[in-house]
């Protein structure tokens, strides 16, 4: 290990270690621009330059490998002045607008200013103007504030793996942007506001919403996925004004998808905000107290058989918790939170984890994607797959749609006989998988909702034993969940009971042929509520969306940013999402509906704090007890059978539009019209 | 006069074919590589003759050389650089234009010494008729198999190519040029790792100047005490200087290392043309501190001119008689730095873009107190902070013009007007 001196202190450092590293962990802060942890070196910005014995010149503290004697100083004379002089350079070009730019207060370049700017400025010529650029409509950008730093680019061509970005133009002409006009296709667009330095690129839907400084920030978890990336929730009022990521190594790291971060807007519009009652086949504003009756109502009308409940996608653990024991006290086996009908076999956790973890990635050495398309699906899983492809040795194949995953990776076929062949062993990619010493695969919703999902989850489980995936410290064998709610929905049994209970297609059929009369649609949205024909509907969520548009009676609750909820994400990570404000007008947490609702009913559920009802979960399951993944004991799950020829299908249409909030916000729309529907707009035949 | 050694057969016009240098001693070196010597000991025999770049830096070539792994499995490249970019320089031209295969035969020669298969010609873009004749000197050679597969029977294979730039300066540096071939922003790269060790597409590559390369024959044909007896002891070997400005007989001289400035500019460039006294001359292209009149009396070679805070450079020297504005000298001179700046890092690209602003102001006589001090704060906030020696080469230029005729600068200031004109 290295030993360096610093300051006159002695530091000993890991091998690999920068200058600026060892300076950290001296306890030395050195200015920076454009280094960044995650990233490549660049070392242009200059901020960073220390002096180092022997050496005629300045060097720059993040490029320069830490050594064995040097000796380094950060605190003379010198420095100091290369700081300033740096710094008045980045300044003579910028706009110096900071009353009207939005990093202001949080911006790199204005706080390295107190520090190292002049009081007065000594530049007497004019400064320059830089046009804007078109970054699309997450990004605003303000080009003249742009310090070159090359933060974005990096991000952009590695982390993103999107080559759109760039700087074009020498010295003074230097700009950044897209080499063509054009919007940036990325899902993980938004990290740039955050890496760039200072109000060059600033969040556009954010634009002139709010100073960093009146806002409240609770730290959540995201539900946009099944990720459970780490959030800031950022509110000002009872207003969710934005949404950051928060560091967290072994999910997202320090990045979040744009659905993550600007479905946001979604939060103000369309809400439900007091309980609705259907009278006379329109809906109308209703008091609880007259919601509750007329469930109770209908309850006392129907056998318990006659009663079903499913749970969405973003349903949180609590709230189904509490529908579950409510489904239990009345006697009802019903119940479903697999929305999409996924052939997911509960017996076995570790047949619906992603048990690799999505850190474990970093260390699989092949994989094989089925039926799913993960840059869309779970941007931040992408990125994972991504940095494990760029450290080099690790073939991947696709079975599924074939499209762009940012790396490069074989496209094996469309249809479950591929699967087949490499279950058999007769595809050469099974080779490539046996050979591999730490394989995975990744399935996703889009092998597992079909006809044939169970013989497919079996394919896979064979496949992951016959090439050795699973072993002592090493599972690769991977479910890839799109919906927040579903392994916590898994986890809590939240599926059909014994006595015949019937899953989520079953409730349908039965409801339309009249067998089940009420139907309890906990923030279920994404089922074909035509099929729910004559029954009665009871919709609890936050969103008029579709099933608030064919509910009977509306319970309003609150969004993930409006309560304390669990959600586990698709690796089995249970975590908690925070209030971070209060749900709108009458609207209430969910669990406490459910248990509102349990009173009214005649059957009083058990608990009556938050700590009750976690209890309650652990009860259920001990995954509840704490944070964190744990193993999942193997097992035999899936059912061997036939696979249907059809090609597997892509579950996500659009990225940017995939449950109520993302349906209701403004920038999401706008990301379609970009994104997803680029060419309609081109030919306008649309209108 | 010495002899000449690498313009020996320029003024034969024909001399750019391959019929022509056959005839003469053409591609003798590298057969006599092939035949006689392993890779090592050609590697040894450069470092014996104390061959040192010319490209600038005039680091040590065979040192150079033997940086590159040995046991690689990954391919090697040889990079020649032709981009020659420093105004003031024009010699690599004329071994480009007139004798094109030294050039070749002194690639295959290093590629052969390094365990190279292929390598790039990196030619500046406004070199248009020097890329068509080096592409039809190629095909020539590949023709007559120097070149290409198995040549001259011996196991060894080498491909070459003409890589053409776009015009920058910047991709002169090394590192930015080979960005450049790959495809990149032509903007240096990080060091480390060198690109002895990963340099194009990562791999171990080698960059070195056209003259550097022309000379490898000659070593090879006539032994490295041949090469050490020419000019001094620690830089020896005859060299291109490149006279120009006011001076009677512009053009490329071949002479030996370490002549002395004033000699070489008032017996072989003839003095000034206009017969008015020489004000100062720049000695290695306009990155080199210029020197007054009264320094002329100094050897040209990398030792003695780096003792005097100048260098030498490319060899392209500038003579500039006494009717010269020093100011609008500098303004030109950093005007060039800042167009060619590539924009990377801070001090150099708003460094120079700032001093570039002030000197236009100061030169068209709307200067203002201070600017001198200005100027002279810029530079030393711009040298040893920048990313690549462009910068440190303009700060250093613009230093020494203050330095040398501080009272041209301050009479710009006071007077609104030039000294000289
Ligand atoms: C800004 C800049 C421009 C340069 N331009 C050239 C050039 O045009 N030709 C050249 O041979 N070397 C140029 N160099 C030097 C090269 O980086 C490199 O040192 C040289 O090609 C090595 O060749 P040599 O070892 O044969 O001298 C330049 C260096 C810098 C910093
Ligand atoms: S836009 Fe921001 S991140 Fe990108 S180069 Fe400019 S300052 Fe850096
Ligand atoms: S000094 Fe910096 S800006 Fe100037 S050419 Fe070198 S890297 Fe580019
Ligand atoms: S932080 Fe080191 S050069 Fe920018």
């Amino acid at each position: 290990m290295p030993k360096l001196t610093i300051d006159d202190s002695e530091v000993e450092v890991e091998p690999g270690f920068t200058v600026l590293q060892a300076c950290e962990q001296a306890g030395i802060e050195i200015p920076r621009f454009c280094y960044h942890e995650r990233l490549s070196i660049a070392g242009n910005c200059r901020m960073c330059l220390v002096e180092m014995k022997r050496s005629p010149k300045p060097v720059a503290a993040c490029a320069m490998p830490a050594a064995d004697g040097m000796v380094i100083r950060t605190n003379t004379p010198a420095v100091e002045k290369t700081r300033k002089a740096v710094m008045e350079f980045l300044l003579i070009n910028h706009p110096l607008d900071c009353p009207i730019c939005d990093q202001a207060g949080e911006c790199d370049l204005q706080d390295q200013a107190m520090a190292y700017g002049l009081d007065h400025g000594r530049y007497r010529e004019t400064k320059r103007a830089v046009k804007d650029k078109n970054f699309g409509p997450l990004i605003k950008a303000v080009m003249t504030r742009c310090i070159h730093c090359t933060r974005c680019i990096r991000f952009s061509t590695e982390i993103a793996g999107v080559q759109e970005l760039g700087a074009t133009g020498r010295g003074e002409n230097m700009e950044v942007g897209t080499y063509v006009e054009k919007a940036l296709a990325s899902e993980l667009s938004g990290n740039m506001i955050d890496l760039c330095p200072v109000g060059a690129l600033t969040s556009a839907p954010y634009a002139f919403r709010a100073r960093s400084w009146e806002l409240r920030k609770t730290e959540s978890v995201d539900v946009m996925d099944a990720v459970g990336s780490n959030i800031r929730v950022d509110v000002r009022g009872a207003e969710v004004m934005r949404i950051l990521p928060r560091l967290n190594e072994d999910v997202n790291e320090d990045w979040i998808s744009d659905k993550s971060r600007f479905a946001c807007d979604g939060l103000r519009y369309q809400r439900l905000d007091r309980p609705y009652l259907r009278d006379g086949g329109k809906l109308r504003p209703a008091t609880w107290d007259e919601a509750f009756a007329a469930v109770a109502e209908k309850v006392k009308a129907t056998k318990a058989r006659g009663i079903a409940a499913i749970a969405g996608d973003t349903a949180d653990c609590e709230a189904m918790t509490a529908l579950k024991d409510l489904m239990a006290a009345l006697g009802s086996p019903h119940l479903d939170c697999r929305q999409d009908g996924a052939h997911l076999d509960a017996s076995h956790r570790a047949g619906y984890l992603f048990n690799t973890s999505i850190a474990g990635i970093e260390q699989a050495d092949a994989c094989l994607l089925i039926g799913t398309n993960p840059r869309v699906e779970a941007p931040i899983v992408n990125a994972r797959l991504r940095k494990r492809f760029l450290a080099g040795g690790f073939p991947v194949a696709l079975i599924g749609k074939k499209t762009d995953l940012t790396f490069s990776h074989k496209h094996l076929g469309t249809t479950p006989n591929v699967l087949d062949k490499v279950a058999s062993g007769a595809h050469p990619f099974a080779k490539v998988l046996n050979k591999a010493k730490r394989p995975m695969l990744i399935l996703g919703m889009g092998a597992l909702a079909r006809q044939d999902g169970a013989a497919i989850l079996a394919a896979a489980r064979k496949i992951a034993e016959d090439s050795g995936m699973v072993n002592d410290g090493w599972n690769g064998f991977n479910v890839l969940h799109t919906a927040a709610a579903r392994v916590g929905g898994l986890d809590l049994g939240f599926l059909p009971g014994k006595m015949g209970g019937r899953d989520v297609a079953g409730i349908l059929d039965g409801a339309g042929m009249g067998e089940v009369e009420i139907v309890y649609l906990l923030a279920a949205d994404e089922i074909d509520m035509d099929r729910l024909g004559g029954a009665f509907v009871i919709y609890q969520g936050h969103h008029g969306d579709a099933g608030a548009g064919r509910a009977d009676v509306i319970l309003p609750g609150g969004a993930y940013t409006e309560k304390n909820a669990t959600y586990v994400n698709t690796e089995g990570r249970a975590q908690v999402a925070r209030l971070a404000a209060y749900p709108p007008g009458e609207a209430r947490e969910d669990w406490k509906i459910v248990r509102a609702l349990s009173a009214v009913l005649g059957k009083p559920l058990p608990f009556d704090s938050l700590q009750q009802v976690r209890a309650r979960m652990a009860e259920i399951n001990a995954n509840f007890a704490h944070t964190g993944v744990v193993a999942a004991p193997w097992g035999t799950f899936g059912e061997e059978g036939r696979l249907d020829p059809a090609p597997f299908a892509s579950r996500l249409a659009n990225f940017y539009m995939t449950d109520p909030i993302s349906r209701a916000s403004p920038t999401m729309a706008k990301c379609t019209e970009a994104f997803v529907n680029p060419a309609r707009r081109r030919t306008g035949t649309d209108g | 006069m010495t002899e000449r050694v690498l313009l020996k057969n320029t003024a034969n016009p024909d001399f750019h074919r391959i019929d022509a240098c056959l005839a003469a001693e053409g591609y003798q070196g590298l057969t006599k590589a092939l035949r006689k010597f392993s890779p090592e000991e050609i590697i040894q025999l450069v470092t014996d003759s104390k061959l040192r770049g010319r490209g600038g830096a005039g680091f040590a070539t065979g040192l150079k050389w033997s940086f590159v792994p040995k046991e690689t499995e990954r391919p090697k490249y040889l990079c020649c650089n032709a981009d020659e970019g420093e105004p003031g320089t024009f010699k690599d031209r004329e071994i480009i234009e007139k004798d094109p295969h030294i050039l070749i035969e002194g690639m295959a020669i290093a590629a052969y010494a390094l365990g190279v298969e292929t390598g790039y010609i990196y030619v500046r873009g406004e070199f248009d008729f020097g890329a068509r004749r080096l592409e039809e000197a190629i095909r020539e050679a590949y023709r007559e198999g120097y070149l290409g597969k198995n040549i001259r029977a011996s196991g060894f294979n080498f491909d070459l190519h003409v890589f053409r730039g776009a015009g920058a300066y910047i991709c002169g540096e090394e590192t930015a040029l080979i960005e450049s071939i790959e495809g990149k922003r032509g903007q240096p790269r990080l060091k480390p790792p060198f690109p002895a060790i990963e340099g194009l597409y990562g791999c171990p590559t080698v960059v070195n100047n056209v003259e550097t390369l022309a000379c490898i024959p000659h070593i090879l044909l006539r032994g490295a005490d041949w090469f050490k007896g020419i000019g001094p002891e620690d830089s020896p070997g005859t060299k291109l200087y490149c006279l120009s400005g006011h001076v009677r007989n512009p053009g490329v001289y071949e002479l030996p290392m370490g002549i002395a400035l004033r000699h070489l500019v008032e017996k072989h460039g003839g003095g000034t043309h206009s017969g008015k006294k020489i004000k100062a001359v720049i000695p290695g292209g306009v990155s080199a501190p210029m020197l007054p009149e009264s320094d002329l009396d100094i050897d040209m070679d990398f030792a003695s001119l780096a003792a005097a805070g100048t260098m030498l450079g490319s060899g392209g020297v500038i003579v500039m008689d006494e009717t010269t504005c020093i100011v609008r000298v500098a303004m030109r001179t950093i005007g060039f730095f800042h167009h060619e700046s590539c924009g990377k890092c801070t001090p150099c690209r708003d460094g120079l873009y700032w001093a570039s602003k002030l000197l236009k102001r100061l030169e068209a006589g709307k200067g203002k107190k201070g600017d001198v001090e200005e100027l002279e704060r810029l530079c030393g906030n711009i040298f040893g902070n920048t990313f690549c020696p462009l910068g440190d080469g303009a700060a250093m230029a613009l230093r020494a013009a203050i330095k040398h005729f501080r009272d041209e600068f301050v009479y710009h200031v006071e007077k609104g007007k030039c000294m000289v004109s």
